[in-house]
């Protein structure tokens, strides 16, 4: 049974105990979002690049996915995860400052433990979900120019110049997560950072890892959701 | 280097925005790559010690 499960203290979480990180209905949501990217990028991209094939349908499916995968996402964020866990804070700042300082040779303290997620991540997250809610709203609005089975087009719902500038938008918010996607899987698949994508596999970290990496007093391990 | 794509006006006038220039993409690449680069080459000067991660 996960350590976090049996409301041990957190700081005593022994070393081969299991400190939930991701549980299981977060795990798919990452996996089915990583799934919806990958397919709405390709389809995206690769006829832009000369790759001719049926896109649309594609398109637009995987990106109807995101958009309800997103949306239960927040909700469940809001509702029943730690909200705060993923808010840049005081700490963050400061630790931002010295890991600064002492890549400039400067003597200064270690920067503290992360919490849950440390502040890059946090920083991350806040532009994924700033760019990510601007491709699905423009997206979204897309929809009214395509015949589905649920459906029909109303190419004329909005004038040429507001159309340029949704696809702008979308595009922009496209190439944007390009980049973000590379600096994601780079972080994924670096050593060091194992940990934490071993634990969006299988949903948890040691306890070893977890007294590694993160300080209990801004993640307690009892806490995790 | 265009940022924006615009439609042609058969009137020889500037056309209406359709949207983001495709010719961007190799920077957003490039930028992403260069992030990359860097931090692999600061975190392994470093010695993994005092850098943040995503």
């Amino acid at each position: 049974m996960p350590v976090s499960e049996l409301k041990k203290s957190d700081a005593s979480v022994p070393d081969n105990g299991r400190v939930v990180r991701h549980r299981l209905i977060d795990r798919i949501y990452h996996w089915v979002m990583a799934a919806a990217v990958f397919a709405l990028m390709g389809t995206a991209f690769m006829p832009i690049f000369g790759i001719k094939f049926e896109w649309l349908t594609i398109h637009w499916v995987a990106g109807v996915v995101l958009a309800f995968c997103v949306l239960i996402h927040i909700v469940r964020a809001v509702i029943w995860q730690d909200r705060m866990s993923m808010v840049i804070d005081r700490t963050d700042f400061a630790n931002g400052a010295k890991i600064v300082k002492r890549s400039f040779g400067q003597k200064v303290p270690s920067p503290i433990k992360a919490g849950k997620y440390n502040g890059l991540q946090k920083l991350y997250h806040l532009g994924v979900a700033f760019f990510m809610l601007a491709i699905i709203g423009t997206g979204l609005a897309m929809l009214s120019k395509i015949d589905t089975p649920f459906w029909k087009r109303n190419p004329y719902w909005l004038g040429d110049s507001d159309w340029g500038t949704i696809y702008t938008i979308h595009g922009f918010g496209a190439m944007f997560m390009v980049s973000m996607v590379m600096i994601h899987v780079y972080f994924a698949l670096r050593p060091d950072e194992w940990h934490l994508t071993r634990s969006m596999f299988r949903g948890w970290m040691s306890g070893k890892e977890y007294k590694a990496h993160h300080d209990p007093a801004r993640w307690p391990a009892s806490d995790s959701k | 280097m265009e940022l924006f794509r615009y439609s042609r006006s058969i009137y020889g006038g500037d056309g209406t925005l359709i949207g983001a220039s495709w010719d961007l993409f190799g920077w957003f690449v490039a930028a992403a790559a260069a992030f990359i680069v860097v931090h692999a080459a600061l975190k392994a000067f470093s010695g993994n010690s005092n850098l943040d991660s995503h």
